[in-house]
């Protein structure tokens, strides 16, 4: 758990809302990332509580993943702060140091040492943290136990399927039992049954008290899982609160989403191809 | 299946229709394949025309030669040449007929025995069987005399020319399930470079024969490649023409066995093509549990603990898993031995080259990062300060150390051993180890200040953009190399010229000592830099 309290230099602003006091186990202030010239992300502000189940929600293209690589230490921001666990993550040595001992990513888009298998994964993994190498063993072991992947632990990372290679990457992530844990896209292109040996692991390790940060755009996983959510579109955070603040009157967070980034407009443009499905005359 | 069984009788009875139907969609798809671009046609008018030319002086030849003493070597090496040629093509150009490719005729109801001697007669058309044809029957001339060797001639001639063909076939079809596998896809990409140096191998071979002139080791070859088929044909109608009935009777047999296992072959491979369309699930899933004890082998045994043994032990199983890392330390382990050795047999020849061998390997270090493609992430979390840094770089200048220097050692005794010049080994090694010391503190600085992506799904070595940065990065560290150990070379040149011969050995401790202060020097120089730049590192080595 961070232990470092909230210093205070951070003031939320716009869409920021109130903290409930515990020190936050991510805070974003005016961060900025630009392609060439496109702005991946657009001067965001977040705070994201300590010990909760959080859904970052957006559209693809959103900036979902610029911002996650950004908080953690994978992508620098052109400005603004951003601080994981009360340490800034792109100051000193020192910080970034306890950043990275404190945080578990699974990321989206980068591969693993896919030529090792995935037993020697997790055993590589864990020693390049500096554990104990019988201790990493032994957390390996259970890990592989309850991912489901003992029985493929000494075949090749790179003949794992989507959902062995989510399950071994969440693996690596967990074995220095981190305080805050990130993960892009968990559950894209995953079998549901991993997807359930996933979301049980991850339910037993925020009741512990650890903080879990997850992107997806599937609402309906995001409803079922999350207390916590943070919308966001267009390169902007649309919405940050308790899933039943962000929900609002909606019925479901799918219906808010929508409202959020202003797609039912487009929805309805649909009305515009009124031919679709309408009579089929003779075409010969 | 019960489709298949019923349709079984018209099948049978329409067999003797099938060769033809595959004869004229091989021709024309052959025709079609013309018509598309009038550029098309004129090359293959022209290829046309270079084979035939060629094939007709090779037939022009093989009958100037018979009646030479060298004919009947000559014709059955070069019968032999052209298997392997046969075998080693469809490696190169998989996909070069659609009649042959089994995936497009999975669909039909079509019974293997005449699928497989109709795909056969078919792929008998064609230039390339030609210019066998005409191979065979010149290599038959050359040789035939007297009528027991011209009746094991008209023998032959079909005999070589359906090995050929079936040999090339066969290995084409089993390679479609290979090549749909990952493990076959690593392979290709590891067979170019064995067939590069396979040649390199056939031409010092070929060079040395030049020097001697001795046309014996001709016969030699001969007496072994004329019991491999197809050549064993030709050397039967050889053996007939002497007399020896027995022995022609015995290579022609070996030559039909030789077509018929083919043929089998063949065929278990288009059957289960098309039974077992999926290679890529087959090909991964027999790769279970090989090594229980896989994640602490002996090679984690050998290594110390920690973070250091984690670095070295992920890097020796890439230099062995990952194709592209694997292909590099191949060829530069033949390049490294093959040329000090090479030299070693020319008069001219000196143990100074070993130290040729030490810099290909240092070369190695160079775009440390590239080779872990994005996963370097995986390391960059772990790196938060210099010193992480300092010890993630030095762990990878172990493992190339651990190859680099027996492999050196190994060269220059060898060398030695062919060249001379024992007792200059100790300078040798000085100066080797110098300048492995001068290209790992190079890899170094390129790693860090350089990197650029390795694409892993393609051929290709370098991302698009990064070939400038990458060809810079590597020739500049050719120079650099050498140049970084001029001192110590400036003193070996002082002690021989000035006759100290004497002190030479002192190269080898100072060499040494040079080697780990440069390397020291690089690691101290370029580990904050690396802590600071990882964000940047990880996008330079994650494009392509």
């Amino acid at each position: 758990m961070p232990d470092q309290a909230f210093d205070g230099t951070f003031e939320p602003t716009g869409a920021a809302p109130e903290n409930s006091g515990a020190a936050p186990a991510v805070q974003v202030e005016g961060v900025w990332k630009r392609f060439g010239q496109q702005i991946a992300v657009n001067g965001i502000d977040l705070v994201l509580p300590a010990g909760k189940f959080i859904g970052l929600v957006g559209p693809n293209g959103a900036g979902k993943t610029t911002t996650l690589s950004m908080i953690t230490g994978l992508l620098r921001p052109d400005s603004g702060r951003i601080r994981v666990a009360g340490h800034d993550v792109w100051r000193d040595p020192e910080s970034v140091a306890r950043v990275k001992a404190r945080i578990g990513i699974l990321p989206e888009g980068l591969r693993l040492f896919e030529r090792l298998s995935g037993r020697e994964l997790l055993a590589y993994s864990g020693r390049l943290r500096g554990l104990p190498g019988a201790e990493v063993d032994k957390r390996a072991t259970q890990l592989l136990d309850v991912l489901d992947l003992a029985g493929s632990q000494h075949k090749l990372v790179v003949d794992y399927s989507t959902g062995m290679r989510k399950k071994i990457g969440l693996a690596a992530a967990l074995l220095h039992n981190p305080d805050v844990l990130f993960l892009d896209e968990p559950f894209e292109g995953v079998d549901p049954v991993s997807a359930q040996t996933i979301r049980g692991v991850l339910e037993r390790y925020t009741s512990s008290g650890a903080t879990v940060v997850f992107s997806s755009h599937v609402m309906e996983l995001v409803e079922s899982l999350c207390d916590w959510v943070a919308v966001m579109a267009g390169g902007r955070i649309r919405a940050q609160g308790p899933l039943a603040e962000v929900k609002g009157s909606a019925a479901t967070l799918q219906e808010a989403f929508l409202e959020l980034v202003g797609a039912h407009d487009r929805a309805a443009a649909g009305d515009s191809l009124d031919w679709l499905g309408g009579a089929r005359g003779d075409r010969s | 299946m019960s489709a298949p069984a019923t349709a079984g009788a018209p099948t049978a009875a329409a067999e003797p229709s099938l060769t033809p139907v595959f004869v004229r969609l091989k021709l024309s798809l052959l025709r079609n394949g013309l018509r598309q671009s009038s550029g098309r046609t004129a090359a293959f008018v022209a290829s046309l025309v270079v084979v035939l030319l060629i094939a007709a002086f090779m037939v022009l030849g093989f009958l100037l030669l018979r009646g030479h003493g060298a004919a009947g070597a000559v014709a059955v090496l070069t019968t032999g040449v052209f298997g392997l040629g046969w075998a080693v093509m469809p490696l190169f150009l998989p996909s070069g007929d659609e009649t042959l490719d089994p995936s497009r005729l999975v669909m039909l109801p079509l019974r293997p025995q005449p699928l497989v001697r109709a795909l056969l007669v078919a792929s008998l058309v064609g230039t390339g069987p030609l210019f066998t044809l005409c191979l065979a029957v010149g290599a038959v001339a050359a040789v035939a005399h007297g009528t027991a060797a011209t009746v094991t001639a008209v023998l032959a001639v079909p005999l070589v020319l359906m090995v050929c063909v079936a040999l090339s076939r066969a290995i084409a079809t089993a390679n479609v399930r290979l090549l749909s596998s990952r493990k076959g896809r690593d392979m290709a990409l590891l067979s170019g470079l064995l067939i590069a140096l396979g040649i390199q191998a056939v031409n010092f071979g070929a060079q040395a024969l030049g020097r001697t002139g001795d046309l014996s080791v001709l016969d030699t070859a001969a007496s072994v490649v004329g019991w491999l088929p197809p050549a064993s044909a030709v050397a039967a109608v050889d053996s007939a023409a002497d007399g020896d009935l027995v022995l022609a009777g015995a290579r022609l047999l070996l030559a039909v066995v030789a077509l018929a296992a083919l043929l089998w072959w063949w065929r278990r491979s288009l059957v289960r093509l098309m039974v077992e369309p999926d290679g890529s699930t087959i090909g991964a899933a027999p790769d279970t549990v090989k090594d229980p004890a896989a994640g602490r082998g002996l090679l984690a045994r050998l290594l110390p603990g920690g973070r250091t043994g984690a670095v070295m032990e992920r890097c020796f199983r890439y230099i062995w898993r990952d194709p592209k890392t694997k292909a590099a330390w191949v060829s530069a382990l033949a390049v490294g031995a093959l040329v000090p050795l090479f030299n070693a047999f020319q008069e001219n020849g000196s143990v100074y080259w070993a130290c040729f061998a030490s810099g290909m390997l240092g070369l190695q270090m160079f775009n440390q990062f590239g080779q872990d493609s994005s996963a370097f992430w995986m390391v960059a979390q772990t790196i938060a300060s210099p010193a992480d840094a300092y010890a993630e770089l030095r762990d990878r200048a172990y493992v190339m150390a651990a190859v680099t220097v027996p492999f050196t050692v190994l060269v220059a005794v060898g060398t030695a051993a062919v060249a001379g010049g024992w007792s200059q080994l100790p300078e040798v090694f000085g100066l080797a180890f110098a300048l492995l010391g001068a290209m790992l503190a190079l890899g170094v600085v390129v790693s860090v200040r350089y990197p650029y992506s390795i694409p892993q799904d393609s051929h290709r070595n370098v991302a698009p953009g990064q070939g400038g940065m990458a060809i810079a990065a590597i020739f500049g560290g050719m120079f650099a190399g050498p140049l970084l150990c001029g001192p110590l070379i400036g003193l070996l040149v002082w002690l021989r010229v000035s006759g100290h011969h004497g002190l030479l050995w002192l190269l080898l401790p100072l060499g040494v000592a040079y080697g780990a202060l440069l390397l020291w020097g690089a690691l101290r120089l370029m580990s904050g830099r690396m802590a600071r730049r990882l964000p940047e590192i990880l996008a330079a080595v994650s494009k392509g």
